[in-house]
């Protein structure tokens, strides 16, 4: 396996129709996938994902920028010769050929001896837990096990550098996604291997990935643990992205030390003020419904709202709360509380919000 | 008043879909039928509104105690919403939501049919949309018009198959939360809601019927079946995520009874349960929200495991461990940062535990007991 590095890539599919106001599907993108590393490209569709994945699988040459693996600029060259493997949606497999067959096939066209073919196979087939199907026709899988086929015959050969999945849960049965999601992080993990995995799904992304990146209208927004993206969003959108429910994200204005929200005012500690630039402008802040305080007592520092909804979700309910704010836009907050704690719908609630969670965005960027 | 199945029979080929069901659905609720792919909901949410018929002899339905069993769909006085978002793309959305008032038998002015409109359309956020034709919107947003064309007939049962299956789980959060609010709205009469997803059912019933290998196993109000599940198969189904489970001996240590489940992991039998236990062997189910890498109570039992997989679920933590030979889930709030491979320190509160019977698969009894 191997690192795969994008530098200043920009890809912009109308420069081949020779039109000349530009749209660029992906934008001056630098970002490095190190070797032996699980990795997600995570953002709603449209994004710019898909041609991402093709400009390092080699379907598609950058309009700017280059493409290395392992140091090597590889930006000229070709599929074939790049030794990426891709796992699509749909399970690319031959149906005539049993399982054993499919495995190999990659092997036999580089002219393995056979004994060395049958060592790797099994090995294979063992770590994607097909061992007991080596000999049954293919066509006879199910969803799942077609897929870790199509996964096997990419992982099955040496010089494969790295491993792109494209939604590959997709066209997977419901009922076996769960474990088939489960099982592509134990064999990522198990064997090391490079992958970059493609999707606009949050539980898949943050489940498979160690790093992943948020990319929006062809750009990377932030690329970090799912632990970053979660206590550290670098903007709005990832805070409403990443979480359900998301962050919740008020329209503010900061004065000095004081930020006024649709109808109450926080004041901000010295801690915070002396490390934003910005003194006076309209912000937005973020606070996850999670760590916000709910209480049915009123208290200093507390805000009252009324409660809209009340979702039961088992261990925990989660609340959407309103304040009416005359002729202005409605406040709309989500908090998060405890199952035992008894609310009806139309029941005032005391929130608090407390600083050490606090985020501060302008213009779509954190500021604090 | 309400709705009443007596004896449906269903199949399809030999294949068997829905075997000998009966049910008394009384008006006023939100009814989900849960079940995984292939149990038989959409089914039988097809068969009560009409669009298909039980097998041949094999069944009645009744609207109101009316047997409405031969009657065909158009001539009910219900509606229906569909997992795939269907629209007229021709039409605005404005013309969308209308339609079925312009078709319907009773007449109505064309203020009446704006005022309705309106009213349908502020409730679920399209008013700003009557322009727009529904390939212009979003997945989230054609759902909801599908939605509005329902309840603007104001008929007496809506039912919906899986409507939120197809949308991404951003919108499938928003669109939830939005369809409670909405269904809450000056209804009198009853929605049915297939789903295969125990989040929906939760957030959104009422009512919950459980259905497996074409029976109902369970129907409850919510509270009691998702508190008190009667079979493994709906503890196991109806947790989200699943639940665990662990063999456990009933063994006799000084005058106490214990469910054994490891030298450290027992769990003391209150008095009061004791004559419900008769058997050597029971099987221990546990919510995995219940096993916590924090201290959740003073009585949590600590237990070692080895970290297996890391899953991150919206804003919680999935760990999959290993404790001896139990493969374990743990539901930890908040994303955390945990590794594969390691060591975890978990906590288990023994009062979370549910006792069930092995053979039958029926719960015995709760070790909280009754709220």
């Amino acid at each position: 396996m191997a690192s795969i590095e994008f530098k200043n890539v920009s890809h912009s599919f109308e420069i081949a129709e020779g039109k000349d106001k530009l749209e660029w599907a992906v934008k001056d993108m630098n970002i490095v996938w190190e070797d032996g590393t699980a990795n997600a490209l995570l953002g709603p569709s449209g994004c710019g994902k898909t041609t991402m994945l093709n400009i390092i699988s080699g379907l598609l040459t950058p309009s700017k920028g280059k493409v290395y693996i392992d140091g090597k600029d590889v930006t000229e060259l070709s599929t074939r010769e790049r030794h990426i493997s891709q796992v699509f949606q749909f399970p690319v497999i031959y149906d005539s050929m049993n399982v054993y067959n499919n495995l190999s096939f990659p092997l036999v066209n580089m002219n393995f001896p056979k004994s060395k073919i049958k060592e790797k196979v099994m090995k294979i087939a063992e770590i994607l837990g097909l061992v007991d199907y080596l000999d049954a026709p293919s066509s006879k899988l199910n969803s799942a096990e077609k897929q870790k086929v199509s996964l096997g015959r990419g992982i099955v050969r040496d010089d494969t550098v790295g491993i792109l999945l494209d939604e590959p849960l997709t066209v997977i049965d419901p009922k076996l996604r769960g474990e088939l999601r489960r099982q592509l992080k134990m064999i990522q993990s198990e064997l090391k291997i490079t992958a970059i995995y493609v999707t606009h799904d949050q539980h898949e992304a943050l489940t498979f990935a160690d790093k992943v990146a948020i990319v929006k209208d062809g750009q990377l927004v932030q690329i970090g643990s799912p632990y970053d993206l979660y206590y550290n969003p670098a903007s709005p959108f990832v805070g409403y992205f990443i979480g359900s429910p998301g962050m919740n994200i008020l329209d503010a204005k900061l004065n000095g030390s004081t930020l006024s929200l649709n109808g109450f005012k926080i004041e901000l500690s010295k801690d915070i003020t002396d490390k934003m630039e910005i003194k006076n402008s309209e912000c937005q802040l973020g606070i996850r419904p999670e760590e916000i305080i709910t209480s049915k007592e009123r208290t200093t520092e507390t805000i009252s709202i009324k409660v809209a909804i009340i979702e039961n979700m088992g261990s925990y309910k989660i609340l959407t709360l309103i304040k009416k704010n005359g002729s202005n836009r409605d406040l709309s907050i989500k908090t998060r509380i405890d199952i035992d704690m008894s609310v009806s719908k139309g029941d005032i609630v005391y929130l608090k919000f407390p600083e050490k969670y606090l985020k501060i965005f302008k213009d779509n960027h954190k500021i604090y | 008043m309400g709705i009443r199945i007596k004896n449906v029979n269903k199949s399809f080929g030999k294949h068997l879909v829905l075997d000998d069901v009966s049910l008394e659905i009384k008006d006023g609720g939100f009814v989900s039928f849960l079940a995984p792919t292939g149990a038989g909901k959409t089914t039988l949410l097809r068969i009560i509104a009409g669009l298909e018929r039980p097998d041949k002899g094999q069944g009645k339905v009744f609207y109101d105690d009316v047997d409405v069993t031969d009657i065909p769909v158009r001539e009910r006085n219900i509606a229906m919403v569909y997992q795939d978002f269907i629209n007229y793309p021709s039409m605005t959305v404005y013309e969308n939501i209308a339609s079925p008032l312009k078709v319907s038998k009773n007449k109505m002015s064309e203020k009446e049919i704006d005022k309705k409109v309106r009213e349908i359309a502020e409730l679920l956020s399209l008013s700003d949309l009557f322009k727009h034709y529904p390939s212009e919107t979003s997945g989230g947003q054609q759902q909801r018009i599908a939605i509005a064309r329902a309840l603007v007939k104001d008929t007496k049962y809506i039912f919906l198959d899986e409507p939120l299956a197809n949308l991404d789980y951003k919108l499938r959060e928003e669109l939830r939360g939005q369809l409670k609010e909405t269904f809450s709205y000056n209804r009198k009469g009853l929605i049915i809601y297939a789903t295969a997803d125990p989040l929906d059912a939760l957030i959104l019933s009422s009512h919950v019927g459980f259905l497996h290998q074409g029976k109902i196993l369970q129907y409850d109000i919510l509270d009691k079946i998702y508190n008190y599940p009667q079979y493994i198969e709906v503890a196991s189904y109806f947790s989200n995520p699943t639940m665990n489970f662990l063999g456990a001996n009933l063994v006799k240590e000084n005058d106490d009874y214990f469910l054994k489940i490891t030298d450290e992991l027992k769990v003391k039998i209150d008095s009061k349960f004791k004559n419900k236990l008769d058997k050597r062997e029971y099987l221990l189910g546990i919510r995995a929200q219940a096993i916590n890498p924090n201290r959740q109570t003073k009585n949590d039992v600590i237990i070692k495991g080895i970290i297996e997989l890391v899953e991150v679920v919206g804003s919680d933590t999935e760990i999959h461990f290993k404790y001896n030979d139990f493969r374990l889930l743990s539901l930890s709030k908040k994303i955390g940062s945990f590794k594969i491979g390691n060591l975890v320190e978990l906590f288990i509160d023994p009062s979370q535990f549910y006792v069930f019977d092995k053979d039958t698969r029926r719960l015995v009894y709760r070790m909280v007991g009754e709220k």
